[in-house]
């Protein structure tokens, strides 16, 4: 079972990696593993190519680990940036735009009551529900601006604006 | 890019952290990101802000083979590429793999099959990477050193390779000098002590005329050390 995330020393374990310690390594995917997965799924869409996803991610995070920054943010956060962006990767390569297939999941507003930080969630609070809606289908389901233009019926044009608007207030919101 | 202005570098950032830029636009983030610390940074913000979100995404246990398939590939990459102060981390120079010795020993035969005189001396210099061979060093006296490439590596327009070399006991790094791809090239060592086993030999990617602090600093190329024919 992975510990909770205030208990568990990211940051040692990274070093460990960087020293060559495969227990390391392991220990991060015991404590990770199954959540990175469940985000590489939900873009992917696709059990493999997950696993694909992450076996890559891991490997990244074993050959970034001696150059890992704390400045630029949180190890935990960082082996999420590296899953995330080697799914979206694989995502935008291998759809660039194929049609919108009915049986995506979808990133309902009410699973705003998921999220555990308060900070995020009173700020996504604040953006009007297809707005907000715009935010979290990008995010966790990685649909496209098209994509998401033909979820909320709502033209192409718009759904860039709002996408847009969107951000600049979360950024004013979280600072 | 140049003119652009804050607010576009943030939006830029925050589109390519939430996903909605295409495969192009994203690629080329991906590659300014490298040396564009301010784009780095909008992006490194980003990152922290949207974290949370992942909370969303139903966790999924993996599959009883991902682990042992993680771990195969982990015992194929016993160098890691660093991306700061490289020279100053032993696991890199600890690591040369038992591959990379097996390469080292095979075109060390093949070598010996076919030149005379007989090296003292040979070094395979692999990628960090994937071990792919790309140098073969050889010294048939502790002297003179002959660099031969193996193939033809890109070099882009405004790069150079730098070649390095480094004893044990030395405080740093000491250039050989700048290297043309695919071109062979013989370096006496004569401002140097002999050559030494394990002495670890480099190419680095620098700017075109070599690194401006007499240090490497750019990633590394190939690497390998020095092993003694008996």
């Amino acid at each position: 079972m992975p510990l909770a995330e205030s208990v568990f020393d990211y940051e040692a374990r990274l070093a460990a990696c960087a020293r060559g310690e495969h227990a390391a390594l392991r220990d991060l995917y015991v404590q990770e593993g199954p959540r990175l997965l469940g985000v590489a799924k939900r873009l992917v869409r696709d059990t493999a190519l997950a696993e694909d996803i992450v076996h890559e991610a891991f490997i990244k995070i074993w050959n970034g680990a001696a150059g890992f920054d704390p400045a630029r943010g949180s190890a935990r956060g960082w082996m999420f940036s590296v899953t995330r962006h080697l799914a979206l990767n694989q995502l935008r390569k291998q759809s660039r735009e194929t049609p919108f297939s009915e049986e995506h999941e979808s990133a309902a507003p009410d699973e705003l009551a998921d999220i555990h930080s308060a900070r995020i969630h009173r700020c996504l609070e604040q953006l009007e529900p297809q707005r907000r809606s715009c935010i979290l289908h990008a995010y966790v389901d990685g649909y496209s601006h098209a994509q998401i233009s033909a979820r909320l019926d709502t033209p192409l044009g718009t759904v860039k604006a709002w996408i847009k608007r969107s951000l600049n207030a979360l950024r004013e919101c979280m600072g | 890019m140049t003119g652009e202005s804050a607010q576009e570098r943030d939006e830029l950032a925050g589109e390519y952290v939430l996903g909605t830029l295409s495969f192009e636009q994203r690629s080329e983030v991906q590659r300014r990101l490298a040396n564009d610390p301010e784009l780095r940074a909008a992006v490194d913000a980003w990152e922290r802000r949207l974290l949370e979100l992942t909370d969303l995404a139903e966790p999924q246990q993996p599959s009883a083979q991902l682990w042992p398939r993680i771990e195969r590939s982990l015992e194929r990459l016993t160098v890691k590429k660093p991306l700061t102060s490289w020279w100053n981390l032993l696991p890199l120079w600890r690591g040369l793999s038992a591959a990379g010795l097996a390469a080292t020993l095979i075109l060390g035969t093949m070598l010996l099959t076919q030149t005379a005189p007989k090296p003292s001396y040979l070094v395979v210099l692999v990628a960090p990477q994937d071990k792919a061979p790309g140098w073969v060093i050889q010294a048939s006296n502790a002297r003179e050193i002959q660099l031969i490439p193996l193939g033809v590596v890109e070099v882009p327009a405004d790069k150079a390779l730098e070649f390095w070399t480094k004893a044990d006991g030395w405080s740093g790094p000491v250039s050989l000098g700048l290297v043309k791809p695919g071109q062979a090239l013989s370096v006496p060592l004569d401002k140097l002590p002999p050559l030494q086993p394990n002495q670890l030999f480099e190419l680095t990617l620098e700017g075109a005329n070599g690194s401006p602090i007499g240090k490497p600093t750019g990633p590394i190329q190939a690497i390998g050390r020095a092993v003694k024919v008996l």
